[in-house]
């Protein structure tokens, strides 16, 4: 059974700066982040914000300025060979060897590995709809996103490090990756994963770290982030609207009204909208997410409420 | 696993051991078989009297009457520039050890599977030295079909001691490319020094042969090429002690390739 209070990766002020000719450029700032055993973990961030470097921190690809991280109970600096035999890994950018097939380079992680249930990789060829015959170099991106997912998934690691695991999936297959993912959840193994789309992180993890900056400003509960979140609603009415007719609906916002056609900013849900609106011939609604920097600015106002340097993270979970 | 990456390395690349190794054996079995007469070659050694030093130096070639000798016609037809061919692979071979697959991105995925860096620097050069080693023998075995239907007495031991005393070299040309390109992470940047090396020592060779008492004979010592020296091994046998210090080389260049690439971020 998964033990939730076990943290499976903790990072101490973990810092990396990095140097670009005679400039330092800060790309992790102080990070101290607890993820539990069992629980999926979005790490959250425009791009640009710090995510690919905590995770390359993590598996030890690049050496901290300061700071350390400890995972799975392991040093990631001092014993990470034994640490990545227990870890399974994406990388944002996938790159492998063209000229060999799939099933070439699933072999090779293999033999690297060492333990790989062969029942369980054709399992996930099959679920994946991946045809491991072909060269690497005929993929297609979203096909080469599932060659990494099975590279990352196939040993059964007690973690999963994924960095940006859905980027070039269809929407078939993020569902498929969401149900592995929440499978991976249930047999007591933890998932860390970077996104910088909020609905997909929404949409299977437990808790998220917001980072901004190479600042960690924040880890929440989906739950909490869920209540900040909000849409971006066009309606397009048959008639001119009164400008009064939405304004003071509870979870309207910033209305602006062009004739016939109006746009607000939508917290909760979508019924006392069309509530308001029965009476009116609604010709088209449509809805858009809003984005990372719009939740965040929402929740943490202009980075006035977010989390200072040398403050503690602040955590709702 | 251990092995697991040197096995992978020559898997990925045995098919060079062909084209590298028929390639080159082609050309030697060419230059054996133009060995026809032994007037004929006293004829060129006469002709290359009239050719400048240093011309001839650049194909090794110290003393013209060595031309008149099948061993010296080889010396200069076949193993006085193949080094330089091989240089080539050298180059793409070396590169290929963390170079390539760093600027690639594809380390990332290999670095984070349990093995120590160590062990990936040492397998994969190895593997290629392995490759190296191979495309040597392939290609003496076309110099050798060359050599056997040649109607001249060409001393086999001789051509296979000429064959021998590349794999040094050629290991080192491998082991300082791998060296520069996991110091320097740019591919540019190893790719422009190992080619400076491997040229540098060459012209610096030949133009110390040529031109004794200058600067370029000073350096001489500096330049892999005077260890290499292809006409005294077919003149007069290996000597063990360049090969010892051409060894010992890279083996000092393996070693800083894995201290170098152990202590630094990769992919950045």
């Amino acid at each position: 059974m998964a033990n939730h209070n076990t943290p499976v990766i903790q990072t101490e002020n973990l810092s990396k700066v990095y140097r670009a000719g005679k400039r330092d450029i800060l790309a992790l700032s102080n990070l101290t982040l607890s993820v539990r055993q069992g629980e999926i973990f979005g790490y959250l961030g425009p791009n640009g914000a710090g995510k690919t470097t905590t995770i390359r921190l993590m598996l030890d690809l690049i050496r901290p300025t300061s700071g350390s991280a400890t995972i799975l109970g392991l040093d990631a600096r001092r014993d990470s060979v034994e640490l990545h035999r227990r870890v399974g890994f994406l990388p944002g950018e996938l790159s492998l060897w063209k000229s060999l097939t799939g099933q070439q380079v699933i072999e090779y992680v293999a033999r690297l590995r060492g333990g790989v249930d062969w029942k369980y990789v054709q399992e996930l060829t099959e679920r994946l709809q991946f045809d491991p015959t072909l060269r690497v170099r005929s993929y297609s991106s979203g096909n080469r996103r599932k060659l990494g997912l099975l590279l990352a998934l196939m040993n059964k690691a007690e973690l999963l490090i994924l960095d940006e695991p859905t980027n070039g999936l269809d929407p078939l297959m993020q569902q498929i990756f969401n149900d592995l993912m929440r499978e991976v959840r249930a047999e007591g193994r933890t998932v860390f994963l970077s996104s910088h789309i909020l609905s997909e992180v929404q949409s299977i993890c437990d808790r998220v770290g917001i980072l901004r900056g190479g600042r960690l400003q924040a880890v929440e509960t989906v739950a909490a982030l869920r209540h900040a979140d909000f849409r971006w609603v066009t309606l397009h009415l048959r008639e001119a609207a009164n400008p009064h007719l939405l304004a003071e609906l509870p979870g309207v916002t910033d209305l602006t009204v062009d004739g016939s056609i109006l746009k607000l900013r939508l917290r909760g849900d979508f019924n006392p909208l069309l509530q308001a609106l029965s009476g009116h011939y609604v010709v088209d609604i449509k809805t858009e997410e809003a984005s990372l920097e719009e939740i965040f600015l929402s929740y943490y106002g202009n980075g006035s409420n977010a989390h200072k340097e040398g403050e503690p993270v602040k955590e709702m979970a | 696993m251990a092995g697991v990456t040197f096995v992978h390395t020559v898997r990925r690349n045995w098919r060079q051991i062909l084209y590298w190794g028929i390639g080159i054996g082609l050309l030697g079995m060419y230059v054996a078989i133009i060995v026809q007469d032994a007037d004929i070659l006293k004829q060129y050694a006469e002709l290359a009297k009239s050719f400048p030093p240093a011309l001839l130096q650049m194909f090794g070639m110290n003393d013209v009457a060595t031309l008149a000798t099948p061993e010296g016609f080889i010396s200069f037809g076949f193993y006085g520039y193949t080094l330089l061919v091989l240089a080539v692979y050298a180059v793409m071979a070396g590169m290929s050890v963390t170079a390539n697959e760093e600027d690639d991105g594809i380390l990332d995925v290999v670095l984070a599977l349990p093995i120590p860096r160590w062990r990936v620097v040492i397998e994969r050069f190895f593997a290629y030295a392995l490759i190296a080693i191979l495309i040597v023998v392939v290609a003496f075995g076309g110099l050798w079909v060359g050599i056997l239907s040649s109607p001249l007495e060409i001393n086999t031991t001789r051509m296979m001691e000429g064959s021998i005393n590349m794999i040094p070299s050629f290991l080192l040309m491998i082991a300082f490319t791998m060296f520069v390109g996991a110091v320097a992470r740019r591919k540019a940047t190893a790719l422009a020094a190992a080619a400076i090396f491997i040229v540098g020592s060459y012209f610096i060779n030949f133009l110390g042969a040529s031109a004794s008492g200058s600067l370029a004979d000073t350096l001489q010592a500096v330049s892999f090429f005077s260890y290499y020296n292809s006409e005294d091994v077919l003149l007069n046998g290996l000597n063990i002690g360049n090969m010892v210090l051409l060894l010992g080389v890279t083996a000092a260049l393996v070693v800083g390739t894995v201290w170098s690439f152990n202590r630094r971020d990769v992919g950045v």
